[in-house]
Parts: C-alpha cells; structure tokens; sequence
C-alpha cells in the first residue's frame, strides 16, 4: 500500500504542498522578470503537479532497498540514480510544455527559459525528489513500526493461548477418572470419605481454573492447590504416600507462574512413589536466597523401573521441558531448572527471580 | 453352573475393593488373588491359572498388557482401565472386555455374562487370536523378558542389536543378551522404524548403537556397534539402513 496515494487525506496535503511549491516558483519567475504572472502560474502549477507522480514513485525506490541492507555506496548510486533521472524527465518536461503552450498561441505566457534557468529547475527537481525519498523513509520506518507492534500483540495472545491450552492439558485425564472410581468404590462402605473426596476433587478443578487464567500468583496459592492434589491422592494411595512441606514463611508471598509445581508433585508420584511397593516421602522445600526463590522437591524411586521411565514416552521429559520453556518465557534467563537422578532419588530444583514475571502488553 | 476363579489386578485398594463389592452377588465366582502391581500378576496368573482376570493397564512395574505378553495369556481377561488409548481399541476386539473407570454394576454385570459365554465356547473352539493381535499393535516402550521366574526389563534405549536364534531372540543389551520366544518379524513391527533397523534377515540393530559400517568383501558390510559388536549387514539391510546414515 502506498503511504501517500492510497490515504485521501495524505493525497491532499501532498497536493496543497505541491501548488505551494508551484506559486513559489511562479513568484520567483516573475520577480526575475522571466514571466508574466498568468504565464508563470499556467507554466508552474500543471509541471508540479505532473512531478508529484514522480515524486510519489519515490516510495518504491525505497521500499527496493529496505533498511536492513543499506550500505552507504550502494544507497549513493540507487538514490542519486534516481533522483538524476528524475530530475532530468522533469526538466524535459517543463521544457516540452513551456514551448507545447507558446505553440498553440499563447505566446503571451511564454516563459524565458534560459540556460540558467533550466540549471535552476533541474536543482529545484532535485532537490524535491530527494525530500521525497527521505518523507517516504520516514513513512515506511513508521509503517514498520506500527507492523511489528501489530505482529508482536498477536504473537502474545498466540503465547497466552499456548499456556491455557498447556494448563487445561495438564489436567490429567487418568487424575480425573481414577478419582471418580475412588469416590464411586467409598460411596458403599465411606459415606463421608466419599464426599470429603468429592469435595477436594471439586475444589481442586476449581482452584486450577481460577488460576490457569493469570499470569502469576502467589506461592501459597499454588500450594494450596498442591495440597489439594495431594489430599486426593492420599485417599488413592493411601499410607504409601507421604507429603512434608518445608515453607519458609517469606517465599509465601512470592509471585509464581501457576501451576509449576503441581505437575511435579504429580511427576513425584506417578514416576517415584508410585512404583514403590513400601511407598514413600516426597520433599518439598522451599526458601529464599540471593533475591531468587528455591524450591526443591525430592521422591524417592524404584531403581528398576527408573531407566524404563527415563527412557519413555510418558516419562519425566515432557513436564519439566514444558516448565523450563514456560519459566525461559516469564523471566529470560534469570530463572533455572534444573535435576538430579540418583540410584535412589529424584530431585528437582528451581528457582525464580522475585522481581515481577517479563511484562507482556 | 460351573464355579469361576478370578483374580483382580489393579494398582488401587478403593479400585480393588469396588470390583469385590460388585462381585459379591456372584457366588459361583471365586476371588483367588489380589494384586496391586504387573510384577505379582505375573506370578498369580501363572501359579493360580484364574478363569477371568480383571485387569488394569497402566500399572506400577508392569502395564497391564505387559502382564499378558508374559504370560501368554489370551483368554479371560476383563480390562478395567481409566482412560487410555488401548480402550477403544480393545473393545473392537470382542474376545475381551473393557470397563471404563468409573463403571456401574449393571454394566459389570454384562462383562461378566459375556465373559462367561466366551469361556464356554472357548472349551470347544480354537484359541483366540484378538490379544494376541492387540499385543502385536502396541507400541513398546521397553521389553520384558521373564528368565527362570525372573523378569528383566530392558529398556529399548539400552538396546545394541536384537538376533534371531530358531524359535527364539537374542537381546543384546550393556553387554548382557537373553533369549525370549518371539519371532524377529513380530518384535520389529512393534519398534518405532525410524530407530530400529531391520540390517538382515536376522538382525534388527539400535540405529544410534551403530558406530560405523565396515566393508568386508563386495557384497558384505558389517555394522560396528560402539560396544565392539559386529552384525552383519545384509545387501537388503544396507539399503534400509544408508537411508538414515549417509
């Protein structure tokens, strides 16, 4: 689209500045006695206007060389080329009219051109081709502008979008359909259990849809969801697993993506406890240092079934890959990830800066 | 009517004990085991032999279908699953039954009448063919062998090459080899294609376990493992496998 032609209003500016030029150089003409004033402004208004076409066509000279490549010698010999040829159809031009008018009898608006004069237009048309290219510059810089705001809006709803669908997909569906057959099998001989668990269920599913929609929160929230989590699984597994938090009462308030740590205690449970006949403890600890935020949380594994679950598909890999993509997203690099495997022990450990997540506008 | 053993295989106790809840109507069906992992099925299903198994598929230690590949069961068996790809697919194959988590007596119920009727004719016609089948279509993560009572898991990064000896495979894997009763052809249609290569008529091999290739006369090459292994490399095998290293 070009800047100028295809905005009315642009057009118009384009062509009062153009019959400005004209009467300039109508005056000018007469004042050096080159002219009468009729026939300077019937020999300055039409050749002007007829340049402004030219001038316009500046726009595709530089949109031919976009900023990324411009090198000085080469910018010299596109732009200067340009210009001089212009510069030289316009003198023609003004030349073939001046002699056009005094042809068909209008002697009387016959404007001296002397050799001077015509060095002096061919200035003049310099001159305004080169303010040409540089005012489409300048509307192209703009345009670019206004593109790449446009581009990086929709790449953040795109982004957004990206997390929602990760955190509805982290609702588990195996989670889901599990808890119900517990609650369904509780119903018979637990009554209450059944309805305490129905009521965690509840509150689990909801708290994740509160939270799913913002940006960050606070930690103690996201361990509220956790213990939600685990008070259901508990009801699953029963003794086999056990949960100890160690909070440090400062990192409560800190801002946290949501859900980063609930798919790591379900991680700790599905890959570690899970496959431990005795069953066993998950660690989490959390504290603050050196303006970061840490947490740790620690399970214990079967050494059999380790390898196996390392190695496949539904293993450890797509969770903590999709924190750590989320975490290089929020905060650049100023957020880790990072984990340990051990013969008996798994143990990831994070940490987030407690300045506030990357500001997306 | 003739009595039934069963035996419930399933990872949860509350799951467990829904499947005895519902079954305590039935006083012609007899509860011989419990089991809360794939490991302890293996051994119930071949000490005990049940008539029906109710069994769950994802598991701790062993997957449900991991348990039948073992055992070589194909008969009797219930799937009582959540939610998991392996579903629908079982339920185009009537030989088994499937119960989505949470289920209702009353459909219960009906698993248990067609697995009666299926066991009945079972005694008179010929062994059925649709676990086999199912196995036989599912992607494997890892192999399980069982040696004298012992059952090796093997994942299938740790594996160098797979060779074919008569009725049997070679796994090779660290260093170690063990024998299983496979065919050759039925294991490489459960390996993903892109990492496992059919090098010969009696060799699959890791592709990422090849180190190089080595030519030995005209028409021979040899693949070189980086565990010092050498297989031999088939005219058929070196067109399958140039595609992926030159």
């Amino acid at each position: 689209m070009h800047p100028i032609l295809s905005h009315l209003r642009r057009l118009f500016l384009f062509q009062c500045s153009l019959a400005l030029v004209g009467g300039l150089l109508a005056w000018f003409l007469v004042e050096m006695h080159f002219a009468s004033w009729a026939g300077a402004l019937i020999f300055a208004l039409p050749v002007l206007q007829l340049y402004g076409f030219m001038l316009t066509s500046a726009y595709y000279v530089c949109r031919s060389l976009p900023f990324s490549i411009r090198k000085a010698p080469k910018v010299l010999w596109v732009f200067g080329g340009a210009t001089l040829f212009s510069s030289l159809v316009w003198l023609g031009f003004c030349l073939l009219w001046n002699s056009l008018i005094t042809n068909v009898g209008f002697a009387w608006a016959n404007v001296l051109l002397s050799n001077q004069v015509a060095i002096f237009l061919f200035c003049i048309g310099c001159v305004l081709y080169v303010m040409s290219l540089l005012a489409h510059d300048v509307l192209i810089a703009f345009e670019n502008i206004r593109a790449a705001e446009r581009q990086q809006a929709a790449t953040q709803v795109l982004a957004r979008d990206a997390e929602l669908q990760l955190l509805r997909s982290q609702i588990n569906p195996h989670f889901l359909f599990n808890s119900l057959n517990s609650i369904s099998a509780l119903t018979t001989f637990d009554a209450d259990a059944a309805r305490a668990m129905t009521i965690e269920l509840g509150d689990f599913f909801r708290k994740t849809l509160a939270i799913s929609e913002r940006k960050t929160i606070r930690l103690a929230e996201e361990l509220e969801l956790c213990e939600h989590f685990l008070a259901i699984e508990k009801i699953r597994f029963g003794e086999k697993l056990i949960a100890q938090f160690e909070i440090e009462p400062a990192t409560l308030g800190v801002q946290v993506p949501p859900m980063f740590l609930q798919p790591l205690i379900e991680n700790a449970i599905k890959h570690g406890i899970y496959d431990l006949s005795q069953g066993g403890t998950i660690q989490l600890k959390s504290i603050m240092c050196d303006a970061h935020l840490h947490i740790a949380i620690s399970n214990p594994i079967d050494q059999r079934s380790l390898i196996a679950a390392v190695n496949s598909t539904r293993g450890t890999g797509t969770g903590l890959k999709n924190i750590k993509a989320r975490f290089e997203n929020l905060y650049g690099g100023k957020a880790s990830v990072s984990w340990q495997l051990s013969n008996i022990f798994f143990r990831v450990e994070l940490s987030i800066p407690l300045v506030s997540a990357r500001q997306t506008e | 009517m003739n009595q039934l053993s069963l035996l419930i295989v399933d990872d949860e106790a509350l799951a467990r004990r829904l499947s005895r809840e519902y079954l305590k109507k039935y006083d012609d069906i007899n509860i011989v085991g419990e089991c809360d992992n794939g490991l302890d099925a293996v051994e119930a299903i071949n000490t005990l032999n049940p008539d029906l198994i109710l069994l769950d598929i994802l598991m701790p230690k062993l997957t449900g279908l991991e348990v039948l590949a073992l055992t070589g069961r194909t008969h009797g068996v219930i799937f009582t699953t959540a939610y998991d790809q392996y579903a629908l697919k079982a339920f185009d194959l009537h030989a088994v039954d499937y119960l989505l988590k949470p289920f209702s007596q009353q459909r219960f119920d009906e698993s248990i009448v067609r697995a009666r009727r299926l066991l009945n004719k079972e005694l008179s016609i010929k062994p059925h063919q649709e676990i086999p089948a199912l196995l036989a279509d599912t992607q494997l993560e890892r192999i399980v062998v069982r040696d004298r009572g012992q059952v090796h898991m093997i994942p299938l990064a740790e594996i160098d090459y797979i060779e074919a000896q008569d009725d049997y495979i070679c796994i090779h894997w660290q260093g170690k080899s063990i024998l299983k009763t496979q065919s050759l052809s039925a294991l490489e249609a459960q390996l993903d294609a892109q990492v496992f290569i059919r090098i010969h008529r009696s060799y699959i091999v890791r592709l990422s376990a090849v180190k190089s290739m080595e030519r030995i006369s005209k028409d021979a090459q040899l693949a070189v493992l980086f565990s010092g292994a050498k297989v031999p490399i088939s005219r058929a095998g070196y067109e399958r496998i140039k595609m992926f290293i030159l």
